[in-house]
């Protein structure tokens, strides 16, 4: 079988194994015999729903703006410590939004953290953290890195010579932005945007804390006591993501002029003058908001938890090794399925740059919109299939199944990226190098892989990020003895020691942070 | 000059095809006998967080000789993956942290009957009907309140008073939490759905602001975002034990009121159980003076067995007043009306 029908058939098989949590709602829906119509029929249905597409809506716009005006200061402007600000700016990806969340609550609510250090200054009380604005300040910090990740990769690799051409033809900078760099972005900061859109829809973490009824908080609220309604909001939840794809894909095509020129030259810099300082303290403030601000509340938790050691219920001490262990395999398993999710979604990513077709596409669909489904429902539906195959019981609970959870969650992530990397490989090169006579390896090897890889290792960073701070399938399906960080937060935050919780946390983002910075950003930006 | 390489690799290829068989025979072997022996771990899939039942499970093994394999999560999530797991499930034992979950898979008849040696060394009140699940320990309803704001004069003998309008915005509560539901459940068999429902849409007109869980109500009760709110005693020695300066106090109810209801933690064995006698064995331990000692010194709840004596800051319920008309066996059977009700009040804002 030659290469490109084996990918046909891959592409086809990854469209029918992202179908598998649609597929479950679909039997389970069936089996409980759910009247859909009388409960779409009611309030219960339409106020989670309006709520969810406006906070999706609202966090999406706004992590699309922050996301693209963070990678553009950070390659295009001549801040100061500008690499040092793109090293931190993706982390805040990495806070579980429950974590982030609780930490938000404790700093920014009435009586909290900041209340505290500000009321000698005459800051008067804070008011309630919750609701809209509440949801979707938390969820806009912890989501534009989705947007960040890859409008800096696209920026940081376009070919500068479109914009000098347009320079020396006339146009003014603002028409050489909006006629020549923004359309050269918009494919990354939308396919961001994207992925915003479905995690917000897909999110419980931070509704839930902040207390915004959306249609997950419902399908977690409803999933023991009124299943009918549970599987019926899933199936909605689905519905909905597929449509947001299907625009998403339509606005996409509409836009004229995407070129996938790339090039090594170093990006050419704005020089701000004194305009510089500003903006410097404008992308200082906000890292402070979304990065530091929650590290503050984890830190003084910690803090006071080490300083006040035998004070607290129990003989529960704070475990050093354990929490190294923890890290270690953590990171271990991360890195693993991050690059097991890439593989596997990067024939498909072919594909659709490469040979487009409906299949292609629909397969596409499928993988990007599981990405809307929260994660307990990924993880029943993987529990619900995997038990349907014969000898299930050798893998069930073992590492490669939860590797293929993994792949089932976060394969909209990686095949996002993965298609904007093989976009970076232009085709007559590839040509080329067959006409000269190079086979097909040596041609992935010499000209495609080198290509390739600033936008894969975007992708499995984006994935190793999410796998970190994954929690109701690595709850589920992890081995029992497997020591994870996120299930580790888990447990302390629900059992309120809130010190090691802290701490744990802390341990979350700078593995994080260190392993971004040596496999993903060095790697691919600074080289 | 590929030659010498192809001679090569037919044999390469034979030995990794044996290797892989074995792998594959070995891996089958494995999973096939795993079933019988006898000194196989039992899996518990526990609802309570490994911080607060951890040390029991050592000691239980250190006792046995029994391995135990430990997969912890919301008890909720754990008794759908129970349900989806079905007739495969790999669970020998399950630990509900509320009687919900686990009356949830009481009426799918996933538990066994538990012999008479356990459901002996419980008091009746604390265990199934049909002798299905046991209580471990319980964790005592209070209204925590923060000094600061409040006068302890000001604070009602029953959680029923505090529908009157003098708590008008005052009184925190948790409708969507499994401990709040438990507790309209068993007011509901205590004095009826109509009673239930007034008290709830007292509440609701009182304006009584949401909180997502315990936990939430009592760090907004310390932080002086709300006076008072009703939770589960255990979680406000949690914070007092982190910041020990916080302002926070426990307000018991009267011990014969249905405010001072015991949300308890229970255990059941599965009907799927490969190893019924050593998973009986687990739930055993739990109610042991060893383990009912450390509820009671540990985590600071409410024993349930062996005459192990409550800690000091628990007020002692008159177990027999509050419990007598309330059937925990229906705790997890009722919910669901227990959540129209909830529903059709208004409480929820």
């Amino acid at each position: 079988m030659d290469a490109g029908r084996l990918f046909r058939v891959w592409g086809f098989g990854l469209g029918l194994f992202f179908a598998a949590p649609l597929g479950y709602l679909v039997y389970e829906n069936v089996r409980l015999r759910s009247d859909i119509l009388d409960i779409l029929g009611v309030g219960r249905t339409w106020g989670p729903l309006g709520n969810s597409l406006l906070l999706a809506a609202a966090v999406s716009l706004a992590a699309m703006v922050v996301g693209t005006a963070l990678a553009w200061a950070t390659v295009r402007l001549d801040l100061p410590g500008r690499r040092l600000w793109a090293a931190l700016a993706p982390l805040p990806l990495v806070f579980p939004t429950f974590v982030g969340a609780t930490a938000f609550i404790a700093l920014l609510a009435r009586g909290g953290l900041a209340e505290q250090v500000l009321s000698p200054l005459g800051v008067g009380t804070l008011p309630r953290l919750q609701g809209f604005w509440a949801a979707w300040l938390v969820l806009t910090l912890f989501t534009y890195p989705y947007v960040y990740l890859p409008t800096r990769a696209r920026l940081r690799h376009l070919d500068p010579s479109y914009e000098e051409a347009a320079r020396v033809l006339g146009r003014t900078p603002r028409a050489v932005f909006t006629t020549v760099t923004l359309p050269a972005m918009l494919p990354a900061v939308s396919a961001g945007g994207l992925l915003v859109c479905l995690y917000t829809l897909s999110d419980f973490g931070a509704v839930e804390l902040l207390r915004y009824e959306t249609l997950t908080r419902s399908i977690y609220a409803n999933r023991l006591f009124d299943r009918a309604t549970s599987v019926t909001h899933g199936l909605l939840l689905g519905v909905v993501a597929v449509g947001v794809v299907v625009v998403e894909r339509w606005l996409a095509r509409r836009r004229a002029g995407g070129f996938a020129a790339t090039s090594d030259r170093p990006p050419p810099r704005t020089n701000l003058g004194w305009l510089r300082w500003p903006v410097c303290a404008a992308v200082v403030a906000f890292l402070l908001l979304a990065l530091v601000a929650p590290l503050a509340t984890l830190g003084y938790w910690a803090g006071r938890g080490i300083a006040n050691p035998g004070r607290r219920v129990g003989a529960f001490a704070l475990d050093a090794a354990g929490i190294a262990t923890s890290a270690a395999s953590t990171v271990a398993v991360s890195a693993v399925a991050a690059a097991v999710t890439v593989l596997v979604v990067l024939p498909l990513a072919w594909l659709l740059v490469r040979r487009p077709s409906l299949s292609a596409s629909a397969s596409n669909l499928l993988v990007t919109a599981s990405f809307a489904f929260p994660g307990i429902v990924v993880a029943l539906a993987l529990v619900f299939w995997a038990l349907q195959v014969p000898f299930a019981a050798v893998i069930y609970q073992t590492l490669p199944l939860l590797i293929v959870g993994y792949v089932l969650l976060f394969g909209a992530q990686a095949a996002n990226a993965a298609r904007a990397a093989v976009g970076a490989v232009p085709p007559r090169l590839s040509e080329g190098a067959r006409t000269l006579g190079a086979r097909r390896w040596r041609r992935l090897r010499t000209v495609e892989l080198p290509l390739m890889t600033p936008g894969l290792l975007a992708a499995g960073g984006l994935v190793f990020l999410s796998v970190m701070k994954e929690l109701p399938l690595t709850l589920l399906m992890r081995p029992t003895n497997l020591p994870m960080l996120s299930a580790d937060i888990w447990d302390s935050t629900e059992s309120l020691f809130l010190a090691q919780a802290g701490l744990e946390s802390l341990v979350l983002v700078a593995a994080s942070g260190v392993l971004t910075w040596l496999l993903v950003l060095r790697r691919s930006e600074f080289a | 000059m590929i030659k010498p390489r192809h001679t090569v690799r037919p044999r390469a290829g034979r030995t990794a095809r044996l290797l892989a068989l074995v792998a594959v025979v070995g891996l089958l072997a494995a999973a096939c006998s795993s079933d019988d022996e006898p000194d196989d771990p039992i899996t518990v899939y526990s609802g309570r967080n490994e911080d607060l039942i951890g040390p029991l499970v050592e000691m239980f093994e250190e006792d046995s000789g029994i391995e135990v394999e430990v997969r912890y999560g919301s008890s909720a999530d754990l008794a759908l993956l129970i349900e989806t797991e079905g007739d495969a499930t790999p669970a020998d034992v399950f630990i509900s942290q509320s009687p919900g979950a686990m009356g949830y898979l009481a009426t799918q008849d996933r538990l066994q009957t538990l012999p008479a040696s356990v459901l002996d060394s419980v008091d009746a009140l604390y265990q199934a009907g049909d002798g299905t699940w046991v209580g471990f320990s319980g964790r005592q309803r209070v209204l925590v309140y923060n000094p600061n704001l409040v006068d302890p004069a000001d604070l009602p003998e029953s959680v029923l008073d505090l529908t009157d309008p003098a708590y008008d915005g005052r009184v925190a509560v948790a409708p969507a939490n499994s401990s709040f539901q438990d507790f309209i459940t068993a007011m509901r068999f205590d004095s009826g759905d109509d009673a239930a429902l007034a008290w709830l849409e007292g509440m609701a007109a009182n304006n009584s602001p949401n909180y997502p869980k315990n936990s939430a109500i009592v760090d907004a009760v310390l932080r002086g975002e709300v006076e008072m709110g009703l939770v589960n005693h255990y979680y406000l020695l949690r914070f007092l034990a982190e910041d020990p300066d916080a302002p926070g106090i426990n307000h018991n109810f009267a011990p014969d009121d249905i405010g001072s209801l015991l949300i308890v933690t229970t255990g059941a064995v599965l009907e799927t159980s490969d190893q019924p006698s050593a998973a009986q064995a687990f739930v055993e331990f739990m109610l042991t003076r060893q383990a009912q000692e450390f509820y009671a010194s540990e985590t600071r709840e409410y024993p349930l067995a062996a005459g192990v004596q409550p800690p000091d800051e628990l007020v002692p319920v008159e177990v027999a007043d509050v419990m007598d008309t309330i059937d925990f066996d229906v705790l997890g059977g009722g919910l669901a009306r227990t959540q129209e009700l909830i529903e059709q009040s208004g409480i929820v804002r």
